[in-house]
């Protein structure tokens, strides 16, 4: 089979398709009347959405900090640093959000395909590098309801080994999430376990296209 | 441009270069469902995208820069699976009678099964190889340099090659 054969072949479908093909006009006026909805735009109404519910949760934890603060004893030291992490960790999330959105609103399709797919998957994957970054603050929920009035000295040992298990196996979640979260284990299938719940199928797509597009702009000899 | 006039150009764009949408489709969605949402994600794009055209481009170049991104876009992918939130009753463009030319035993047939089998940017590289483009062209679309374009489409040709005769013979 010569190369140019593939392209004769190809060429078969072109007159059906030139004959029988037909444009649906009403549809294509809904269009141009922007009654269809493009797909990013449902990613822009999740990102402005959560932007909304972070300031709100800011707006609490801040209230809660600053209560703390003006009406300071020892008694809330675990409290309000449990709590201003969480805050730190919500403000970058917000951050992040403000991003995501700023990126989706730019993107427009009419680049090149490498490029234009680059800027897509860098905005998912700096969707997944969000969602471990969060997980930073699950050990100081852990936390911030202990008081220095009654913690450590008026509890019991049993309730002492339940509060150091719980904390410390926040904290070795967290670091473990957020230490293997990334494309290198896409390869190691305890990785692909672990994020083949929610929104895990996404993840993985976005890392194996990730490595397609690394693989195909490398090879150039 | 005003409105109307835009409105119109724009069809007459989408009425000359109708198969470049329908082919995109057809190789990057097997299922006929996703494929009319496919193809309205398409619609929507270019579009939007109609304003920014820079026509010193070919109006089939400008559509195939758009279309190839929304069919490898992983956006539209998760929303198709999702079902996309408002999809416009029937499809964009069509067969009459939903008839379409899916096949597996005719050259074309089985052409079309290896593309489907390509990873999304080999798919990509092939169906403009096939639409008979210019590696300059094609470099310019795909935002790689023209010798990556000339050996990849050489080595996906050579696979093409021995896979064919493979299926030709079962």
């Amino acid at each position: 089979m010569g190369h140019t054969e593939f392209i004769s072949i190809w060429k078969q479908q072109n007159a059906k398709i030139e004959k029988t093909l037909a444009i649906n006009e009403l549809l294509l006026k809904e269009v141009t009347n922007n009654k269809a909805r493009a797909s990013l735009k449902s990613l822009i109404k999740l990102k402005t959405a959560g932007i909304i519910a972070f300031i709100l949760y800011l707006l609490l934890l801040s209230y809660a900090l600053v209560y703390a603060l003006s009406n300071y004893s020892a008694a809330w030291n675990y409290f309000i640093v449990s709590v201003s992490v969480i805050i730190l960790v919500n403000v970058k999330g917000f951050a992040d959000y403000v991003k995501h959105l700023a990126w989706a609103n730019r993107i427009n399709y009419n680049g090149s395909v490498m490029e234009i797919q680059q800027q897509l998957t860098r905005l998912q994957l700096s969707i997944i590098s969000h969602a471990k970054s969060m997980c930073i603050q699950f050990p100081f929920y852990t936390t911030f309801y202990l008081s220095s009035e009654w913690f450590p000295q008026q509890v019991g040992p049993g309730y002492l080994l339940f509060q150091a298990v719980l904390t410390g196996s926040f904290t070795y979640l967290s670091y473990w999430l957020y230490k293997n979260h990334k494309p290198e284990n896409l390869g190691k299938k305890w990785f692909r376990n672990m994020i083949a719940g929610s929104g895990g199928r996404s993840v993985l797509e976005t890392m194996h296209f990730y490595k397609e597009m690394e693989e195909f702009n490398k090879e150039d000899e | 441009m005003d409105k109307m006039d835009k409105s119109d150009v724009f069809l007459c764009v989408m009425e000359a270069n109708k198969g470049i949408l329908y082919k995109i489709a057809h190789a990057y969605c097997k299922n006929a469902e996703d494929r009319k949402d496919l193809l309205q994600e398409m619609t929507v794009q270019l579009w939007k995208s109609f304003d920014g055209y820079d026509d010193q481009f070919k109006h089939s170049t400008w559509m195939y820069r758009i279309s190839l991104n929304v069919a490898i876009s992983f956006y539209r992918k998760e929303n198709s699976r999702k079902r996309i939130a408002n999809p416009l009753s029937g499809g964009i463009i069509r067969f009459p009678n939903d008839e379409d030319f899916t096949d597996t035993e005719t050259d074309l047939g089985i052409l079309q099964q290896l593309i489907a089998q390509l990873k999304d940017l080999d798919k990509a590289l092939m169906l403009l190889y096939l639409e008979e483009r210019s590696h300059k062209e094609i470099s310019g679309i795909m935002g790689i340099s023209e010798t990556n374009v000339a050996t990849k489409i050489n080595r996906i040709k050579n696979s093409f090659r021995q896979k064919f005769t493979q299926l030709k013979k079962q």
